[in-house]
């Protein structure tokens, strides 16, 4: 279970830690006015100020006990945390596999797997639909619009 | 999904057992990638796919070629790429002088050494254009004009071939141009057509048709000798009839950006050959200099040893105003 | 008039069987090329590029602009259906299209889109027609200073209103510009904001943040709701297409204003996607029916479309005219132009009459073919909705990840889509709003460009956004735009003393 205030949290944190390193970062590009107009730094350095700003006053807010954000005092529950990993994972297994295997294996692996796994799908239908993805994802896009998707680490090894 | 990869491994290697010809020295073996270091339509884009269209049409190879932009970072992206493909022959990086002038004055994290050079195919020269109703006719007037007046020059990208150019006028001329980067040439030649330029140093092609439109005209162009004249371009004026701005008494003698070649870093050299080869075959073709003269460019072929030189003289030239402007990254 | 003269002229070169047989193959590989994200019109323009050579320059013009059509109605497909915009400029469609389509209304949600975007985009024909010259005009009095004015404008009219917290809106503002800065700076040249990561030099392009944000975060807010759970009962009726189309009418107020907007942003530099975040902005302030937008609202969709078509139509002009592309697809159009030995620039008109008439009357044909073919392959597309959550949620990962790849060929860019996808889910999850942080990825930095330009020019001094007529009343409106709702919440917090706090959970729910 994660609470509402956790979550403002921790996504003030994020942003803040952004626009921490959009100040750092922009220092080295110098801010101010030089020969050559306004620095480049110059833009990057106020936009980060503001996330800095903005993400602790959303930080503030997230910590004091402010009446609306007792109203949701859970935002994610158990379940539907599950039902968002179910969802996730698996995607950033694919996305994760494709340097090694390619576009082609990582996404008929995919289907299949969320598929047949979890018996949505009967086995054979899953591996039709897998295989059906693959051979789509080929045709239209190296075949027709010749646009090459990566064929991953597997594929160069074995030659192809 | 066993299944897949043996479909897809059985037919590609009964088409690669088609289409092997005789071995010499090295052949590709498969699909051949041109990375345009440039958006879809800019020059760098152009020669990438008018090449491809002549190797296809002429069958220079058995392999297809899929042309990739990679223009981000005004290049970068695409140079990087061809770093991070060092020892892949399949990968062709089309570009310009960029190649070795970015990483002078820009943090970008790849250098023109991490390429292995395969030729320079085409030249795209420099003129020095003003609006069509400006009172300058000559690269004299406009010295004068600009010694007293706050002039400002337009010109694509930043600390890129135009500001380089524009500060050697600068230097040349001894007159001090304020200078406003765009994002192409194109942009440039729209601002000056619109009177919020004085100046730019657009390449032909980017301001044909505004010359034809009597929009703008150039004054002069940088180049040692007078452009061949081809077809007329206005009523009465074609590109031969522009003086050079040397002739002038502006004394910048020449200024080119030749469009590069480039293989990654750590090929072979029949594999470099290959290519010194197939760009060559290119060039012989009609469609070729079809494409030279459509798009005002000046054919040139540099390789190998006469390829190095020409980089080691323009990066002392642009180094050197570089170091001026202090532009050279610490 | 002697423009109606060449214009019928024009028509007789256009209507020919074998330029409309052009026009149907052109508008159905747009379409298609539409719909697959990750595809777009440039690599239609660029496969079939080398097609055209043999053929007159009309003929292969018509080719390639018919795709373009295409390609502009295809794309806001997926912005309805699965809330993955595959342009900038369709990304506004998707704040009222995918909930519309959500609560099993795609067709109308379709056939509304489809028939407002032909309105737009007739009107941009018109335009072009009978003000080709003047428009031409217009376009050249625009400077750095007034570019900066426009994308001022666009900003305004969108930022500065809505129900969620203010600062939850400046910090996705400010984002979104830290985003558009990341890569090379055009006007110093330099490496910005790469955090050590070699390959963010190329910067990080939209398409990739918008299939996360968009598509991915969406797809997470989906499955945690159980939204599959209710599933669309989506029937296919052909009659409600008709109706749907019959029904734009009513709304001739939201259509007029909506060309109007994208007309004049397509003329200056503004281009469709701001000219469809500015129409909805406006939209959403002057409709009665303002505070449901972002629920499925009619105007909702036909404002956005409008503006963008009405955009995308006249933005042609410049490019016909002053050889500067609007797009991506205008450029490789351009690059054609020059291989066919025509040269985009203000000698066509003169020299190419037959050219460029030909392409004129093409685009009231090209468009009206356009829309026929698209609105009959509504239900089609509708039915796509019918496919069980379980099978079409990993497609759609799929073609995120091919479509944030496909982009520039980088694996890089998937892993950030993937990455943008749980930021997304975060922002709507906490009630961020996401389309400032989308708007200003897109204009953030054309609008910093044009300011710094600007200030080169001036050395340093504001006085050159006063100096003329024209950019002086672009940054007045803007001012205005700005302030107004900030003035109308003042005097409403003077009438009542206890203003209710912006993060009730009743106002969140209308947060785009």
């Amino acid at each position: 279970m994660i609470s509402r205030r956790a979550l403002e949290l921790a996504t003030a944190v994020l942003t803040g830690s952004f626009g921490v390193a959009v100040v750092v970062q922009s220092l080295d590009n110098g801010i101010g006015w030089s020969s050559a107009g306004v620095d480049s730094g110059t833009f990057p350095f106020l936009t980060g100020i503001i996330i800095v700003l903005g993400s602790l006053y959303n930080l503030v807010r997230g910590v004091l006990p402010v009446a609306s954000l007792a109203n949701v005092p859970i935002a994610i529950t158990p379940i539907e945390l599950r039902r968002i990993a179910g969802l996730f994972v698996p995607a950033a297994i694919f996305v994760a596999a494709i340097p090694l295997a390619g576009i082609y294996l990582a996404s008929a692996g995919y289907i299949f797997a969320v598929l047949a796994i979890p018996r949505h799908q009967s086995v054979p239908r899953a591996l039709a639909m897998a295989l059906a993805t693959a051979i789509g994802l080929y045709v239209v896009f190296e075949r027709m619009f010749q646009v090459s998707l990566p064929h991953g680490a597997l594929a160069a090894a074995l030659g192809l | 999904m066993g299944g897949t990869s043996k479909l897809l491994l059985s037919a590609a290697v009964a088409v690669l057992a088609g289409t092997v010809p005789a071995l010499s020295a090295w052949q590709p073996q498969k699909p051949i990638e041109f990375i345009a270091t440039a958006g879809p339509g800019g020059g760098t884009d152009n020669i990438a796919r008018a090449v491809q269209n002549i190797i296809t049409k002429y069958k220079l190879t058995d392999q297809p070629i899929v042309v990739v932009n990679k223009g981000g970072g005004s290049g970068a992206e695409g140079y990087v790429y061809g770093k991070a493909s060092a020892g892949d022959p399949y990968k062709v990086i089309f570009g310009t002088s960029n190649a070795w002038q970015q990483p002078l004055v820009s943090k970008v994290a790849f250098n023109y050494t991490d390429l292995t050079p395969i030729a320079a195919m085409a030249q795209d020269e420099f003129l020095l254009w003003v609006k069509q109703d400006s009172p300058i006719k000559t690269a004299g007037d406009y010295l004068k004009a600009a010694a007293s007046g706050d002039f400002k020059m337009g010109g694509a990208q930043s600390k890129d071939t135009d500001e380089v150019l524009t500060r050697m006028i600068e230097k040349a001329g001894q007159i001090k141009l304020t200078y406003i980067p765009f994002k192409s040439g194109a942009e440039t030649a729209v601002q000056l057509a619109g009177g919020h330029l004085d100046s730019h140093v657009n390449n032909p092609s980017e301001s044909l048709g505004q010359w034809r439109g009597g929009t703008q005209r150039p004054l002069c162009v940088f180049s040692p000798k007078r452009l061949p004249q081809g077809a007329k371009v206005t009523a009465t004026e074609g590109w031969g009839d522009v003086p050079t701005c040397a002739e002038q008494g502006l004394d910048v003698k020449q200024y080119e950006q030749p469009r590069t070649v480039w293989l990654p870093g750590k090929v072979t050299p029949d594999q470099a050959a290959f290519y010194v080869d197939l760009m060559k075959k290119v060039q012989a073709t009609p469609e070729w200099k079809d494409y030279i003269e459509k798009t005002s460019q000046v054919e040139t072929f540099l390789t190998g040893a006469e390829f190095d030189k020409f980089i080691k003289d323009d990066l002392e030239h642009v180094r050197l105003v570089a170091g001026e402007q202090g532009w050279l990254v610490k | 008039m002697d423009n109606l003269g060449e214009l019928l002229h024009g028509f007789t070169i256009a209507v020919t069987v074998p330029h409309l047989a052009l026009m149907v193959i052109g508008v159905l590989l747009g379409i298609l090329v539409g719909v697959l994200p990750g595809l777009g019109a440039p690599n239609g323009v660029s496969l079939l590029l080398p097609l055209t050579f043999g053929m007159q320059p009309v003929s292969a013009i018509i080719l390639l602009s018919s795709m373009y059509w295409g390609a502009l109605f295809g794309g806001s497909v997926t912005s309805i259906l699965f809330n993955i915009p595959g342009e900038p400029s369709s990304v506004a469609t998707t704040f009222d299209g995918y909930p519309m389509a959500r609560d099993g209304r795609p067709t109308t949600a379709l056939a509304t889109a489809f028939g407002s975007a032909a309105f737009g985009a007739l009107i941009g024909v018109i335009l072009i027609t009978f003000l080709a010259s003047w428009v031409a005009q217009v376009a050249l009095a625009f400077g750095p200073a007034e570019y900066f004015a426009v994308y001022f404008l666009a900003f305004a009219s969108f930022v500065g209103m809505g129900g969620a917290a203010p600062i939850k809106t400046v910090v996705a503002l400010a984002i979104g510009f830290a985003i558009a800065a990341i890569g090379i700076d055009t006007v110093s040249g330099s490496v910005r904001l790469t955090m050590g990561v070699d390959e963010l030099v190329k910067g990080v392009n939209f398409v990739v943040a918008v299939m996360g944000l968009f598509g991915i975060g969406e797809l997470l807010v989906a499955v945690e709701e159980e939204f599959h759970a209710r599933a669309v009962s989506s029937k296919i009726d052909w009659r409600e297409v008709f109706r749907a189309v019959g029904r734009l009418p009513r709304h001739g107020v939201a259509l007029l204003r909506s060309a109007a907007i994208g007309c004049w942003m397509g003329i200056t530099p503004g281009g469709p996607t701001a000219a469809s975040f500015m129409s909805y902005g406006i939209a959403r302030r002057f409709s009665r029916r303002g505070r449901y937008f972002g629920t499925g609202e009619v105007e909702g969709i036909i404002s956005p479309e409008t503006a963008d078509h009405a955009a995308g139509t006249s933005a042609l002009l410049p490019m016909l005219a002053l050889g500067i592309p609007g797009s991506a697809t205008a450029a490789v159009m351009m690059g054609g132009l020059m291989i066919w030995g025509l040269n985009p620039g203000p000698m066509l008109f003169v020299d190419q009459k037959d050219f460029v008439w030909g392409l004129i009357a093409s685009m009231y044909v090209g468009n009206i073919v356009a829309v026929v073919l698209v609105l009959l392959t509504v239900p089609v597309f509708a039915a796509l909705m019918r496919i069980p959550f379980v099978v079409i949620a990993p497609l759609i990962v799929i073609i995120c990840v091919v479509g944030a790849y496909s982009v520039s060929n980088s694996y890089l860019d998937v892993v950030m889509m993937l990455g943008f996808g749980v930021v997304g889910y975060l922002f709507k999850k906490l009630f961020y709003p996401l389309a400032p942080l989308v708007l200003a990825i897109v204009i953030g930095d054309k609008a910093e460009d044009a300011f710094r330009q600007s200030m080169l020019m001036s050395k340093g001094s504001l006085a050159i956004f006063f100096a003329n007529k024209l950019v002086t009343c672009l940054i007045v409106a803007g001012i205005v735009l700005l302030l107004l709702p900030l003035v109308l919440q003042l005097a409403h917090l003077f009438r009542k003393p206890a203003p209710p706090t912006n993060e009730t959970t009743a106002q969140e729910k209308v947060i785009i």
